[in-house]
């Protein structure tokens, strides 16, 4: 047995002494502070409860979020796309993660490796850190650490709660942007597939032509038709099911209908593929 | 010493005592208390004199777990696990019922309380260094607690089926489905099929008030009992702190023969102003 065991040991022994000879009993000492601040806990609750009911109003816009948001929001329509999804606030920070770690080579790290490390450095804590000291000042490093892991957490949850998503109709007023930019203005197929692609949510994770967020880490799709080249059909086909396509990050889009999903399938082969110059487009189809 | 007739305050003492009495030999074994003795022993159990508020963390947390079960209990009484009809009695609950509106109030706020205080009691342990030697186990069970209570919070998101809850599980499952090996498998297992829709609302339903609440109970209450049998620590910088050694006391005291006075880290004694606890 070595001596650090032998101190701890005999440290945990004195505590026992200690609490048998100088301690307090549990009740009622203890129990009133216990007591009390449970008591403060259910105010709380209590409290939050009224101020969210009663300072919100009854309806789903934001016009009657009260101080602490709506009462009820819309009910769920798979049929739609445009939403930005939110999680609640205690997962801001790794919805943040997935801006910082970017799909589809590192967005593993932000989903599941440093979540996974955390929760592994947590539980492995008590085995680092084995030295018997018990005072902040005199452990530097642990403190410093846990300063440094509060800080990091407040920052990447501020900064999950304030990113802001882009509006439809702000991504709209781009198309004719992106048209002349990309030479697709004379095909009016294209153009509706542009409308479509800022309109139903795939600038929620993805970014085109500098507009739009990387929500997710997604590609950015500014010369997909030329780097990925699947054709108007295979595009189309890939939006209504990319799980088909062993992309089980992105969600399905077979709701838009066959008519949508080809409009948008132009465009996407159109990006990066047409001259601005001439503005004329390779004939449609595929590789 | 002639037998006596026992007092009527005797007879009613045994009257009163008989069911406690009753039950304790009921539960124990030699050696072993029952759980009279054990409700007893945490009751009137020696902490350390010196703790305060910072040690009623846990004791808040668990009230806020309480409060979820309690407040979660009266919400499955009315809500419905289906895609057709949950949002519907989401609003029944808030709009129709007698005080429902108070009870979803709290069950919602109530998580982000629970899940406050999970951090600030972890915060706590971890100043104190609570975490060490011989409370190892208890900061693994608590890191589960932390977990599990967070997950908590992802299944019970999606049940008010609304725009908010559903869009944001689409993206939560995808996310796990990123993972590597199993990520896809367990992505179908949560959704119940490629798609989220009445099967996935009732796995998450289900794992929401059964699979996760039933765990989490059992781990609070392990937590608990290692607590009450390893004890709870001093604030590290107190001078009354049990366990440090205290230099040069004589042996006397040691022994309890005479009351110790005071002292602090460095064996000075504490000013009378410090002493009051």
């Amino acid at each position: 047995m070595n001596r650090r065991q032998e101190e701890r040991r005999a440290q945990y022994a004195r505590y026992k002494r200690d609490v048998k000879t100088r301690g307090k009993p549990f009740f009622p000492y203890a129990m009133f502070h216990d007591t009390v601040m449970s008591l403060l806990v259910v105010c709380v609750i209590v409290a939050l409860a009224v101020i969210w009911k009663y300072t919100a109003s009854e309806g789903t816009t934001d016009a009657d979020s009260g101080w602490l948001g709506k009462l009820y929001d819309e009910k769920a329509d798979p049929g739609t796309t445009n939403f930005v999804p939110r999680p609640d606030w205690y997962f801001y920070f790794l919805f943040y993660l997935l801006r910082i770690f970017k799909w589809p080579d590192s967005v593993i790290l932000g989903t599941v490796g440093i979540p996974t490390i955390a929760v592994l450095l947590l539980l492995a804590l008590p085995f680092i850190d084995i030295s018997p000291e018990r005072r902040p000042l005199r452990r530097p490093v642990a403190m410093t650490a846990a300063v440094l892991t509060i800080i990091t957490m407040g920052v990447l949850t501020y900064k999950g709660a304030t990113a802001k998503e882009p509006l439809a109709a702000e991504n709209l007023v781009l198309v004719p942007k992106w048209a002349q930019k990309q030479g697709f203005a004379n095909n009016p197929t294209a153009v509706d597939g542009a409308k479509i692609f800022a309109q139903v949510g795939c600038m929620n994770c993805h970014t085109y032509e500098g507009a739009g967020s990387s929500n997710l880490g997604a590609p950015d799709l500014t010369t997909i038709g030329k780097t990925s080249n699947r054709g108007v059909a295979g595009f189309a086909d890939y939006v209504s099911d990319p799980s088909k396509f062993g992309n089980n990050v992105m969600p399905h889009f077979q709701d838009l209908g066959a008519d949508n999903l080809r409009k948008l399938g132009t465009f996407l082969q159109s990006s990066g593929t047409c001259s601005p110059k001439t503005d004329t487009c390779p004939p449609a189809g595929g590789p | 010493m002639a037998k006596q007739k026992p007092s009527r305050l005797d007879q009613l003492l045994y009257l009163l005592m008989y069911p406690l009495n009753w039950l304790e030999e009921r539960t124990s074994a030699p050696g072993l208390s029952g759980i009279v003795g054990g409700v007893k022993y945490f009751l009137f159990r020696k902490v350390p004199g010196d703790i305060s508020w910072g040690t009623t963390l846990g004791s808040a947390a668990l009230t806020a777990f309480i409060v979820q079960a309690v407040t979660g209990v009266i919400l499955a009484m009315y809500y419905k696990p289906d895609p057709n009809s949950a949002y519907e009695s989401i609003r029944h609950i808030t709009d129709d019922l007698w005080a429902g509106w108070l009870v979803r109030g709290m069950h919602r706020w109530g998580a982000s309380v629970f899940i406050i205080l999970l951090f600030l009691h972890m915060g706590r342990v971890f100043l104190y260094g609570a975490y060490k030697y011989p409370r190892e186990l208890n900061w693994i069970i608590g890191v589960l607690i932390l977990v599990l209570g967070m997950l908590e919070g992802f299944f019970g998101y999606l049940l008010p089926w609304d725009q908010t809850a559903y869009w944001a599980t689409v993206v939560g499952v995808n996310l796990q489905a990123t993972g590597p090996f199993v990520g896809p498998f367990l992505g179908d297992v949560l959704r119940g099929g490629h798609e989220i829709g009445p099967d996935t609302l009732a796995r998450f339903y289900s794992l929401h008030m059964l699979v996760l609440p039933g765990a989490l109970a059992g781990l609070i209450l392990l937590h608990l009992w290692l607590v009450v049998r390893i004890g709870v620590t001093s604030p590290p910088w107190s001078p009354y702190e049990a366990g440090r050694p205290q230099p040069g006391p004589p042996p006397a005291e040691r022994k309890g023969l005479v009351t110790p006075a005071p002292r602090n880290g460095r064996g000075a004694p504490v000013p009378r102003s410090v002493r009051k606890r």
